[in-house]
């Protein structure tokens, strides 16, 4: 090595080092910030009871919000598996033409190169408007199943691709449908992988804000009774106490509440594709 | 029965397989279609150069050539800052660090990515906007610098993620050489991982800036929203975040309301654009 290349070397050392260094000192402080903000306002009665005071939000807790965002997660959950599940399934084992295959691809990909600030306002004139849901929990769902439904689709789609062709081809040759070597075998054994995809997509719809402001989040409702009443969520909650300037010291809590649920998710799901993984 | 039983199931898989396809048809017809409202009334072309929006005054200053001209800023601005740190931590994750430390690593970093946007904004709200106005004095902290680094952050997993992989199929493929050569590490990430992984490099630069475009509220809440022309040191406007914080209050059906789908019209246009670009980088091109 010549002198030049030896101070591009260190130049480039110099470099990845500082790059990973910066890397892993905006994780820590990302979190480390959070948590030491946060932890001070968590307690039970933040958890557990309403939010209360003049603006309201000053004083109380996020009760409402944290349920909010689970049944938000579950419905997206269960709007976008339900159609991602048959359009995998559809696209491996039942699709004969690659035409279509290829079109079916093209557009997932489409679908998840559409901001979701987008798909909100779709679920605005659709879901809201149109077909008169308002600004509901079911309006906000289904647009958040909209958001995580080609996260999903891909994701599944490898796993089942994936999936041991031996034990495909055999059920065939023994003369066993499609449907009974899909439900017997295939789903039941992929189950872990699946519920994970899932999982993560989840996490993914309770921490969007974008898709809901419009179709159903508000400032303030109580504990949703049924699918048609607006919701309080965690990261619009989060949004409202921040940009309205209502409470930091709230807005910490809610962060680190919010932080927690998806970490717990994130874990869930980590969990499940190692077990999974095992049992098979 | 087993055979009515298939066939049932055959036809309720094609259904919900053609509803799901048929969605991104609605997203598409019902964006534009709200949006023609408008172009009849101001043609695309004065829309997308003009330079005035004021959604109060005559259909003429309803136009948005600095908020087009903010998205695109901001998002170069967070390419540029997250783009070598990106690499550089690709190429330690790919070629320094064992095994096990490096599944660790590859977790955290996909869970940076879970990271929910509204949190990034928060977080850049009260650190970086803060920092800016009471320690380096600017005017307003709010501005395309702390959207740009904001939104470097947020690119950061998807840059690594992406280059990351390419980089630890090569450096497997000649480690071996090149340690039976006697080279040194840093010699041959440099001569041959590195510049085998322009077209991953490439690839994620578009990825995360399609990315930066479409994102909202990590933005939103560090920008100041006001829809100037963009300078680096001062107040912006993206079109996420012209659609999310004037869609509750127009009035539905008015020229304003028609005038925000044809922002959200514009930006996946944009949006498009870049796609098609990363789709002839990841096929067609030889880099």
């Amino acid at each position: 090595m010549d002198m030049d290349d030896r101070i591009r070397d260190y130049i480039f050392k110099i470099w990845i080092a500082f790059s990973a260094i910066t890397v892993i000192s905006v994780i820590v402080y990302i979190f480390g910030y959070i948590f030491v903000h946060g932890i001070s306002s968590v307690d039970m009665e933040f958890i557990f009871s309403q939010p209360k005071g003049m603006p309201i939000g000053t004083e109380g807790g996020i009760f409402p919000a944290i349920v909010g965002s689970i049944y938000l997660m579950l419905i997206a959950c269960l709007f976008a598996s339900t159609l991602a599940i048959a359009t995998a399934v559809y696209t491996v084992f039942y699709c004969d033409n690659k035409r279509i295959e290829g079109i079916i691809h093209l557009i997932v990909k489409c679908m998840a190169g559409i901001p979701s600030i987008v798909l909100g306002l779709f679920g605005y004139t659709l879901l809201v408007l149109n077909l008169r849901l308002g600004r509901s929990l079911l309006s906000a769902g289904i647009t958040l199943g909209i958001m995580i439904y080609p996260y999903i689709e891909v994701r599944i789609e490898k796993i089942l691709r994936e999936a041991d062709k031996d034990i495909i081809d055999s059920s065939y040759a023994l003369g066993v449908s499609k449907f009974h070597t899909l439900f017997k075998l295939i789903l039941p054994l992929y189950k872990r992988d699946i519920i994970s995809v899932i999982t993560l997509a989840g996490g993914f719809a309770m921490g969007a804000t974008a898709p809901i402001i419009l179709t159903g989040a508000v400032l303030f409702a109580p504990v949703p009774k049924s699918l048609s009443s607006p919701i309080m969520a965690l990261p619009f909650h989060l949004y409202i106490l921040t940009g309205e300037g209502i409470s930091l010291e709230k807005a910490y809590g809610t962060a680190l509440v919010l932080i927690l649920i998806l970490l717990i998710i994130n874990i869930l799901s980590i969990v499940l594709t190692i077990t999974g993984k095992e049992h098979n | 029965m087993n055979n009515l039983q298939e066939r049932i199931f055959k036809i309720i898989i094609r259904l919900l397989t053609l509803f799901s396809l048929l969605l991104l048809a609605f997203i598409i017809i019902f964006i534009f279609r709200e949006s023609l409202v408008f172009f009849e009334v101001v043609p695309i072309y004065k829309f997308i150069s003009g330079t005035k929006w004021n959604p109060l005054g005559p259909p003429d200053q309803l136009s948005i050539l600095p908020i087009i001209l903010g998205t695109v800023y901001v998002s170069l601005v967070g390419i540029v800052l997250a783009l070598p740190i990106g690499v550089g931590t690709a190429v330690v994750l790919s070629s320094y660090v064992d095994e096990r430390p490096k599944r660790v690593i590859r977790s955290v970093v996909d869970i940076l990515a879970g990271i929910p946007s509204v949190i990034y904004g928060f977080v850049g709200l009260l650190v970086l906007v803060k920092f800016f106005e009471i320690k380096l004095f600017f005017p307003s902290g709010e501005s395309v610098l702390a959207g740009g680094i904001v939104l470097a952050v947020m690119m950061l997993p998807y840059i690594i993620s992406t280059c990351d992989e390419s980089m630890d199929k090569m450096y497997k493929e000649y480690s071996q050489y090149s340690q039976a050569l006697g080279v040194s590490k840093s010699y041959m990430v440099r001569k041959i991982v590195l510049p085998r992984s322009k077209k991953s490099i490439f690839a994620a630069t578009v990825l995360a800036l399609g990315r930066g475009m479409g994102e909202t509220m990590a933005v939103m809440m560090v920008i100041g929203n006001a829809p100037i022309m963009p300078k680096l040191l001062s107040k912006t406007q993206t079109i996420p975040s012209l659609i999310a914080l004037e869609m509750g209050m127009a009035e539905v059906g008015s020229l304003h309301y028609h005038a925000l789908f044809s922002g959200g019209f514009v930006l996946v246009i944009m949006l498009l654009i870049v796609n098609i670009l990363l789709y002839f980088i990841e096929n067609k091109m030889d880099i």
